[in-house]
């Protein structure tokens, strides 16, 4: 610790402190423009100089200089107080003064520097800038004539997102921010520059002349897309929610969004959404009121028993879930419940629930950045879970924390600083990690001894046999193992969810032996952790929203809808005729299921199918908690009053619940209580942030069955996945997602595309053995040849017309 | 790697066609060695006499580096050229001791003659134009240089020498 006095105050701070950090631990507010606590020191502005004793003469910089012992800083003298008016007023030498038609206005750093040093005047004048304002893109304003050039966009860019779009153009008074050869901007969008920007140079534009920043109310919440379980504050004006607004002091991710959270909003108050419950006569869907329709579905419901089966999003809250789940085992009577497919949770439910003895990961997204080194499979994490990507990036190019790959695609992961990536045949994940725990086996550096049966097991997992199996180098895997072995904390990362049926039980018992060899369980900075796909899965976990016992799962309750055996259906928020596999097979058990409830926020593609839609509501318009990936519990509130007179799904089920005769819980903190796995957690205690539900690991190892999935001769492996700019299928209903990645693709590799003669953006078929679908060809350098990569969100031109819940399909392009 | 690659960016000067085998024989002079953004770069720029697009897009590819990063290094130093240049590179200087003895009209008799002002090539590539505030031999001013010959004591009749002198070179 260092000791220091600044404006009469002593402080003590670690030595690694800068003068700007132990101000604000001495409670002195020092200006500040391009300082960013997430960013490292930059010192471009110079408002944050300050005087220091020991360094009489010049001023000093506070942001960029380290504190001594004994320093005498003064933060505020006139020489300091001149200093910073002069760079007020050279900056506003160039800054237009269109404050009232700017975005930024009222929630402007120079704004309210300029009000704070009262600079009403400018002792210099020169021209405006005169710079072209960026409009080439939805969603990022760039008007480079309100920059201040205190570059947090540039190294935002590149120190958290890794993207590295922006940079600094030119010297001197020339000098601006722009991209390669100045371009129109091209990124993830995720908005970060947006976020840090001081001034009104970089907007959000669906935004834009919406609301005064100080006009609306800001509401905190949790982002409804996928299982990182970021907090967002929505900026809520006349009950609608008109954009998302940035707080630095937000969640473990200090604000960071991706482009799903920051402008994936829109679908809240989206035109499209349902505002009266509908029930088909005639054949039409027509609007009904609440109660004929609930009567509807009372009817159906009663004493249905096993006829009747529910499927849920895990997108719903705990507290929903708690209620479905009663609804159809107990006023129902049918065990026939679950989500995500059946098989989009099975890493986590059957695999680590088997492995680690406790359905759930051992390890939370915190212990990302205090590990020595990161094992990803697959490098799709970074699509499906943005954010977590952001504390890979961190990991590795701020701590030089090390990654290791195993993928059957390249991707931005695989660019980071010092990344080694093992690329491998799709599917072969499984006999991969086996060969690598074989590895620790056979070197002695296994820190538990291997099981028999498994030590057995592997004994047909040489690193040479399965080199012929994978295409990686037995070299490069004995590599892995040792670099696993010799890191004292290392995390595995994998992701989980509706598109990645490889990742299965197996794959989670694969890398749950790795860690339990290894010795990497039950560590900060180690173990396991399974990104799972929604924002609730875990929780749906948690609630335990499975079939129960001899109940069907997904598959076979589609199954029992085709032969008969499943007369009605309730899905809630699921949309299986996009997202689940073998589009044929779903459709026909939708179609043959005699009656379909749907409870949805939009008229789905599958809701389109429904006897009885019942309209409900979006996160922002209700109460409950919503357990992220790593077992965090956070609570939601309404930000907005529900939009027309869709319901709850607390509400929705609670009442079907009595019209059955049963007793519902009356409140969220009623059901809450409910969730054996939350026990010791207190629902009107759960503060911002949440709280982890324990996890107590008992793990077991469990030898995993390995099939690699054949591809027939000939044909191209098409693989499946997530877009970066989309989760599910809701994000297809938030605008500013869609208006940046708004159409299916195919990802091809650049041989591939040469060799066929395929043009980037031709649209080309893919076709299978259950289907054909016309899709834009995309020219990626990540996938390798032979190899083929396609998000499963868009209804226009579904993927699972051609896929049909494989890990790898083999399919034909033709032009 | 010897592909051709044609680019498509429109400047005055039509860009010619780009072979990446020089770009990659200049990546792997430095390839390992740590901070070698800029000696690749002015390798590349020595190979091709400037820094053309692709090749900004294949560096940045293969050093792992963005090409907004590239693009950000070559815009901030003078030494960079982002278009083709003409083999023959004639400096005028406008430091003030040129200026006092007619720069001015130095710089109008070679604008008169080829056609071409500050920072442009002619479309032959044979000149490219610059004027500079300080060439540092200001006692043989107005002092104009071609390439890295000097020319002090510069007069009108001179200008019309030079250019008879480097129009007679094959480019």
């Amino acid at each position: 610790m260092v000791t220091l006095t600044i404006d009469d105050k002593q402080v003590s701070v670690e030595k690694d402190a800068t003068i700007y950090d132990a101000a604000k631990a001495a409670g002195v507010s020092i200006p500040i423009l391009c300082h960013d606590k997430k960013l490292k020191p930059f010192g471009a502005c110079r408002m944050c100089l300050v005087e220091v004793e020991q360094m009489k003469g010049r001023l000093i910089p506070a942001c960029t200089t380290p504190v001594t012992e004994g320093m005498i800083v003064r933060s505020s003298t006139p020489p300091v107080e001149k200093a910073r008016k002069l760079v007020l007023e050279l900056l506003m030498l160039n800054h237009p003064l269109d404050c009232p038609v700017c975005d930024k206005g009222g929630d402007c750093e120079l704004q309210n520097l300029a009000y704070d040093h009262k600079v009403n005047s400018n002792r210099l004048a020169d021209e405006k800038f005169h710079h072209e304002i960026d409009y080439n893109n939805p969603l990022i304003e760039r008007d480079q004539n309100r920059c201040v050039l205190c570059g947090k966009c540039v190294r935002i860019c590149d120190e958290i997102v890794a993207r590295g779009a922006l940079t600094f153009i030119s010297r001197g008074i020339e000098t601006k921010i722009g991209t390669e050869f100045d371009g129109p901007l091209s990124c993830e969008f995720c908005g970060s520059c947006i976020s840090v920007c001081p001034v009104g140079a970089l907007l959000a534009r669906p935004f834009k002349f919406k609301s005064r920043f100080w006009a609306m109310t800001k509401k905190k919440s949790v982002c409804g897309y996928c299982g990182t379980g970021c907090n967002v504050t929505l900026g809520v004006k006349d009950n609608n929610v008109l954009t998302t607004v940035y707080d630095e002091n937000q969640g473990f991710h200090n604000g960071q969004l991706c482009v799903r959270g920051r402008f994936g909003y829109q679908f809240i108050s989206s035109d499209k959404r349902l505002k009266n419950p509908l029930i088909r006569k005639n054949g039409q869907l027509v609007e009904a009121g609440w109660d004929e329709a609930l009567s509807l579905v009372v009817e159906r419901l009663k004493g249905a028993g096993s006829a009747a089966a529910a499927l849920a999003t895990p997108r719903l809250t705990n507290e929903e879930l708690v209620l479905l789940k009663q609804l159809m085992t107990q006023q129902v009577g049918s065990q026939n419940i679950d989500h995500s497919a059946g098989y989009g949770h099975a890493a986590v439910s059957e695999g680590l629930g088997k492995s680690l003895g406790v359905v759930a990961s051992s390890a939370t997204i915190l212990d990302i950045q205090k590990s020595d080194l990161i094992l990803a499979i697959k490098t799709d994490i970074y699509e499906t879970h943005p954010v977590v990507g952001f504390e890979v990036n961190m990991a590795v190019k701020n701590k030089g924390i090390k990654l290791q790959i195993i993928s059957d695609k390249r991707g931005k992961l695989s660019r980071l600083p010092g990344a080694n990536l093992l690329l491998n045949k799709p599917g072969s994940d499984v006999a991969l990690l086996n060969a690598v725990a074989k590895v620790l086996v056979d070197e002695n550096l296994a820190v538990t001894p291997a099981a028999p049966e498994l030590a057995a097991a592997l004994n047909d997992f040489t690193p040479e046999k399965v080199a012929e199996l994978t295409g990686v180098a037995a070299d490069a895997i004995r590599e892995l193992a040792r670099a696993y072995a010799a890191a004292e904390k290392a995390i595995i990362l994998f992701t989980t969810g509706l598109a990645y049926p490889g990742a299965d039980a197996q794959l989670a018992h694969a890398a749950a032996n790795l860690a339990i060899l290894g010795g990497k369980l039950g560590k900060e900075g180690s173990g396991i952790l399974a990104l799972q796909e929604k924002n609730n899965s875990q929780g749906a976990l948690d609630v335990g929203f499975v079939p129960g016992q001899g109940g069907l799962d997904a598959q076979q309750i589609l199954a029992g809808c085709s032969a008969g055996s499943v007369k009605t259906l309730l899905i809630a928020g699921e949309n299986p005729v996009v997202s689940y596999p073998a589009q044929a097979v779903v459709k026909k058990a939708l179609d043959a299921v005699e009656f379909l409830v749907v409870a949805d926020l939009f008229l789905t593609e599958t809701a389109q199918l429904a006897d009885v839609v019942l309209p409900v509501c979006s996160y922002a318009e209700k109460e409950g908690t919503f357990t992220a990936t790593d077992r965090r519990v956070q609570k939601i509130t309404a930000a907005i009053p529900a939009v027309g007179q869709s319901r709850p799904e607390f509400q929705v089920y609670g009442e079907l619940i009595r019209l059955l005769g049963g007793q519902a819980a009356a409140t969220q903190a009623e059901a809450f209580a409910q969730i054996s796995a939350y026990a010791g957690i207190s629902y009107s205690e759960l503060g911002e942030g949440g709280a982890f539900a324990a996890v107590k690991l008992q793990p077991v190892q469990v030898v995993p069955k390995v099939t690699v999935p054949g591809v027939e001769a000939g044909k191209f492996t098409l693989l499946t996945g997530a877009a970066l700019y989309h989760c599910g299928t809701m994000s297809l209903y938030g605008e500013g997602t869609v208006s940046v990645c708004g159409e299916a693709y195919v990802e091809i590799s650049r041989s591939d595309a040469a060799k066929m003669n395929i043009a980037e953006g031709a649209e080309v078929k893919l076709t299978s053995s259950t289907g054909t679908v016309s899709v834009k060809a995309r020219i990626s350098p990540r996938m390798s040849e032979g190899v083929l990569f396609a998000p499963y969100h868009f209804a226009d031109a579904s993927i699972n017309t051609v896929w049909s819940g494989a890990a790898a399909t083999g399919v034909t392009i033709s032009k | 790697m010897s592909e051709a690659v044609a680019t498509t960016e429109t400047t005055e000067v039509e860009e010619p066609v780009i072979d990446l085998a020089l770009a990659e024989e200049v990546i792997q002079k430095y390839k390992d060695i740590p901070g070698n953004l800029m000696p690749v770069l002015q390798g590349i720029q020595e190979a091709y006499g400037y820094v053309p697009r692709v090749t900004v897009d294949y560096v940045a590819e293969r050093l792992n580096v963005y090409p907004s990063q590239i693009y950000g290094v070559l815009t901030f130093y003078a030494q960079f050229h982002l278009k083709p240049r003409g083999k023959f590179i004639i400096r005028v200087c406008m430091g003030t001791a040129c200026h006092v003895l007619g720069a001015e009209r130095i710089k109008e008799s070679f604008h008169d003659r080829i056609g071409i002002g500050h920072a442009e090539t002619t479309p032959d590539r044979r000149f490219t134009f610059e004027l500079v505030a300080c060439l540092g031999a200001c006692g043989m001013a107005p002092l104009a240089m071609v390439n890295d010959e000097t020319y002090g004591k510069m007069t009108v009749q001179k200008v019309d020498e030079i250019i008879k002198e480097y129009s007679s070179l094959p480019i």
